[in-house]
């Protein structure tokens, strides 16, 4: 299973110090969701060394609206292993559920960000991950994590109507605000989820990793078609 | 009162819980406790907490890491478990906590899940991010002193 997580300079770990709490706890392995800024030579074999915990590099993109995203969309897609696209409005979300280049669509329901039946169909067309974010539950009460709730809710009918691909996420930004697999997975209990949903969508994080991987080696011609060993003609 | 005859005094689950947090960090039971309790309300509501009855048992802490015996009716213990990871402060410092793991017994649990941490913390002068700072060191894991913060780091992140 594995957690995304923000590291420093917007976070308050680094990538070490995350992997030695996310190994005692039980993580396969950790996305980075800020790995250009929280470490430019970023060596996840280093991290596996010291740790046994798998570093993916991800990037968020973050925009005001979609022509602002867009644009980036190539680079970032070329520059990293998991390219998230951060939601927050109906735009946004809509923009990014049918953007087949971007892995998954991050905090849909943040700020003014809605989700409805389009967005959701859409994002299953696209295989785009659909992200439930815990932050609230865990960290904060009373109004603000009522009314996430709520949103998690919606999101959770919409995308079991759907069957909609999702990953799930507690968003920390500091080794102490992670959760191992097994608390998040009570907690997920707690507000409506189903335990195994919890944890398949911790490790769809790592799936959509390996698969990634796997395209962006240079054999990779396309789904199916890969560059082998060939044996000369006689 | 006279305690109950076995068959039906109540069955605990106890739930030995890591807990973590920055250096300077002053976590004593009693605050562990209330938050524990607030967590569990505030999640659960009334109803599901009461029937959960958490109870720190046994507590330690000190130089930011430490160890906690949580007691559970032993058919709630997810919800314990949920409530626990909802304590992300106690006052105003943040916490990590962690359920290392859960036992029915304090004597069974005490010997595999707790006693693993403990190491002694050094103060010391580290250059992290090309800067000198003062950093609290323990055990390969290093918290460094950004000024008004702190930054979770390890000795190789160091230069």
């Amino acid at each position: 299973m594995y957690e995304a997580v923000t590291a420093v300079p917007d976070g308050e770990s680094t990538v070490r110090r995350f992997a030695a709490t996310a190994a005692r706890q039980g993580y396969d392995g950790l996305v980075v969701r800020n790995a250009p800024s929280a470490d430019p030579a970023f060596d996840a074999a280093a991290v596996a060394d010291e740790f046994g915990v798998d570093a993916v590099d991800a990037r968020v993109l973050v925009g005001d609206d979609p022509t602002d995203v867009s644009g980036r969309v190539k680079s970032a897609r070329d520059a990293c292993t998991l390219l998230l696209v951060r939601g927050g409005s109906p735009e946004l979300n809509r923009f990014a559920a049918e953007e087949e280049r971007a892995d998954v669509l991050s905090k849909p329901m943040a700020g003014r960000g809605d989700v409805n039946h389009v967005v959701v169909r859409a994002a299953a067309d696209h295989g785009v991950r659909i992200e439930f974010d815990l932050a609230a539950v865990l960290r904060e009460s009373g109004g603000p994590r009522v009314q996430a709730l709520r949103d998690l809710r919606k999101l959770r009918e919409l995308v079991e109507q759907y069957d909609a691909p999702y990953v799930v996420t507690g968003t920390p930004r500091s080794h102490l605000e992670l959760r191992a697999p097994r608390d998040l997975r009570a907690v997920g209990e707690a507000v409506g989820f189903d335990g195994d949903q919890i944890e398949a969508g911790l490790a769809e994080w790592g799936a959509l990793a390996a698969r990634n991987r796997h395209r962006r080696d240079p054999d990779f011609v396309a789904p199916g078609i890969e560059r082998g060993p060939h044996e000369d003609d006689p | 009162m006279k305690h109950l005859p076995k068959h039906l005094r109540p069955r605990w689950r106890y739930l030995f819980v890591g807990i973590e947090a920055w250096p300077d960090a002053d976590v004593d039971r009693r605050d562990f406790q209330r938050s524990v309790w607030f967590a569990a309300q505030n999640l659960l509501g009334d109803v599901a907490s009461a029937d959960a009855d958490l109870r720190v048992m046994a507590y330690e802490f000190g130089d930011g890491e430490g160890e906690a015996v949580v007691r559970a009716r032993r058919e709630h213990v997810s919800e314990a478990r949920a409530a626990l990871a909802c304590v992300s402060a106690v006052r105003d410092d943040p916490v990590g906590v962690h359920v290392r793991g859960v036992s029915g017994t304090v004597r069974a649990g005490e010997e595999r899940y707790l006693g693993r941490e403990g190491h002694d913390s050094v103060e010391e002068d580290v250059v992290f991010r090309n800067a000198t700072r003062r950093a609290v060191g323990r055990d390969g894991l290093v918290d460094v002193d950004v000024g008004g913060g702190f930054v979770g780091a390890t000795r190789s992140d160091l230069e």
